[in-house]
């Protein structure tokens, strides 16, 4: 009887694991603005840093980010817009497939000491299995993330939501890393060499 | 309790791997795909009259069948291989070994089997036994709206072995040409690589797709064809298909001419409505289609529903052909000739 109060420790601990598994799913990243859009956004602080310094250095992640569609200037000062596409998933482990894309747009804006950025404007585009096994865009379709719910039932929604959010979380590093224009940091993993002549 | 407790454990480890699996960005490590379908048909002859390439069998419960397929790609390079087991993946749309539609006798069950490399962006090069690109209609039941086949379907080709390039001009614009078996659907050449393939796909307005296809070679004859769907609006599309074939000489004089019309609409997020429209025209002469003798005619309407249940769509369908002439091919209940067939289908398709 000895090792059960261990045991139920662990247990215990896989739990919660499990419960904040639940609890902290991605698309919980993701809030609604004032149009009622899904939006993923942030305002950032740079205390040491101008307006046209991280306009510079946002118009630079936005060219590196998607290097097919060039930045453009926004209506409002200091703003710049790009837009891109990504591929979301269906099903999971071997079931796992292209399910569709969606198409975004990030918008950037600086000012003396600050920025903010937001990635909206998600549409989907679903795919189906075309005469050669290959997943292709359905013609035609293309679906406003808010209205996904309408269209596909609530698990399907919420994977996608997910996988948006996952994007944009991973995005959201990205405009950091450049804003603060910390260089890339290739690690050089030292070889392995072993001598062979002393044996 | 501690093998429950590793157990358990081991659970909680492959929940978070798959999470962490499914939010990168990572190709999936083999994408499977593919369907079953079944069906029940009833011809109000009591027999079956109209030929339709599936959903062949009259008053019977039926299979169509399981069609499993696997893709991989890594980097540039990618396969495809699709197995079909069951009547209508093997000699209702395969031929066998020996290049017969026989049940009895073996089948390779492959419904694709091809690699493909992209050397850039814009240009693939394909090789294999490949689907073919002409038409409308496809054989897996999932990539059809109606579950009966049309005239057009069912005397065109099911699959093309050959080697095709294709560059895409734009995302509105591209052109495949290749060069094909000699013969269709076979899985090798009778002796020639010699069918010319082409197709021009243009995608003019958002929605609008056109293919303009030829397939034409000394042995597997000429056909030009017209396959193009216009999602009109978020609940209504229209498909059009349209194809004329001639022969080789070889192999006979005449041929057949179609249209097929499809408008669909969606009445809600799982109901779409459809009717098909389609009128075929053989040429007189001596190549016979699976439809009315040479020099005659059907005019096919197929009233079709779409239900779906998640990854389950049920498909009731009604179908009324009208042949030019009482001898064309149509038998009544009473066993005599006529110029009308109709059967109702009731099929389930699940696609995964």
């Amino acid at each position: 009887m000895a090792y059960l109060y261990p045991m139920k420790k662990v247990l215990f601990s896989l739990v919660c694991l499990l419960c904040a598994q639940i609890a902290f799913a991605q698309k919980d990243s993701l809030a609604f603005d004032e149009g009622n859009n899904y939006i993923y956004y942030r305002v950032v602080d740079k205390p040491t840093l101008f307006a046209d310094t991280l306009y510079k250095r946002g118009w630079a992640f936005a060219a590196a980010f998607n290097p097919s569609t060039k930045p453009a200037k926004g209506k409002a000062e200091s703003t710049l817009n790009t837009s891109g596409k990504f591929i979301v998933y269906s099903g999971v482990s071997l079931m796992r497939k292209e399910g569709g894309e969606i198409s975004y747009t990030i918008n950037i804006q600086t000012k003396d000491q600050r920025y903010r950025y937001r990635i909206s404007n998600f549409v989907f585009k679903p795919y189906q299995r075309d005469r050669f096994g290959n997943m292709v865009p359905i013609p035609g379709i293309e679906v406003p993330l808010e209205k996904m719910n309408t269209k596909y039932g609530k698990k399907e929604t919420d994977n996608y939501l997910d996988q948006i959010a996952s994007f944009c979380i991973n995005t959201a590093s990205k405009i950091k890393q450049a804003m603060d224009k910390q260089p890339v940091i290739n690690k050089a993993e030292p070889v392995k060499k072993v001598s062979t002549e002393n044996w | 309790m501690k093998k429950r407790l590793l157990l358990l454990s081991f659970f909680v480890a492959s929940v978070f791997a798959a999470s962490a699996q499914d939010t990168t960005k990572a190709d999936p490590p083999l994408i499977i795909s593919g369907s079953v379908d079944t069906y029940y048909k009833y011809d109000f002859s009591k027999h079956s009259n109209i030929p339709t390439s599936f959903a062949s069998d009259n008053n019977s419960i039926s299979i169509g069948m399981i069609d499993l397929a696997l893709k991989k790609k890594v980097g540039k390079a990618s396969f495809v291989g699709e197995l079909s087991f069951g009547p209508r993946g093997q000699a209702q749309s395969l031929p066998t070994a020996a290049g017969t539609y026989d049940e009895t006798n073996n089948s390779f069950h492959i419904q694709n089997l091809y690699v493909s490399y992209d050397v850039t962006d814009k240009f693939n090069l394909t090789g294999g036994y490949m689907a073919t690109f002409m038409g409308y209609e496809v054989i897996s039941p999932a990539g059809n709206f109606n579950y009966s086949t049309s005239y057009l379907f069912t005397n065109g080709p099911f699959q093309n072995p050959g080697f095709k390039a294709t560059y895409a001009f734009t995302s509105k614009v591209s052109l495949m040409a290749g060069i094909f078996n000699d013969s269709w659907n076979y899985y090798t050449s009778v002796n020639q690589v010699n069918t010319f393939g082409a197709q021009l796909m243009l995608a003019p307005v958002k929605g609008w797709t056109a293919y303009l296809n030829v397939l034409t070679g000394k042995l597997s004859g000429t056909e030009f064809d017209l396959t193009t769907s216009y999602q009109i609006t978020d609940a209504f599309k229209l498909g059009l298909n349209a194809a004329t074939f001639k022969p080789a000489d070889v192999v006979g004089t005449g041929g057949f001419t179609g249209v097929a019309l499809y408008p669909q609409l969606a009445v809600s997020k799982d109901v779409t409505f459809g009717l098909r429209g389609e009128y075929f025209k053989t040429k007189t002469g001596s190549y016979a289609t699976l439809g009315p003798a040479p020099g005659s005619s059907v005019f096919a309407t197929t009233v079709t529903a779409n239900i779906k249940a998640g990854p389950l769509t049920v498909i009731p369908e009604f179908r009324l052909d009208n042949n030019k002439d009482v001898n064309d091919g149509f038998i009544n209940k009473s066993g005599a000739p006529t110029k009308n067939a109709s059967q109702f289908v009731l099929a389930a398709v699940y696609a995964f």
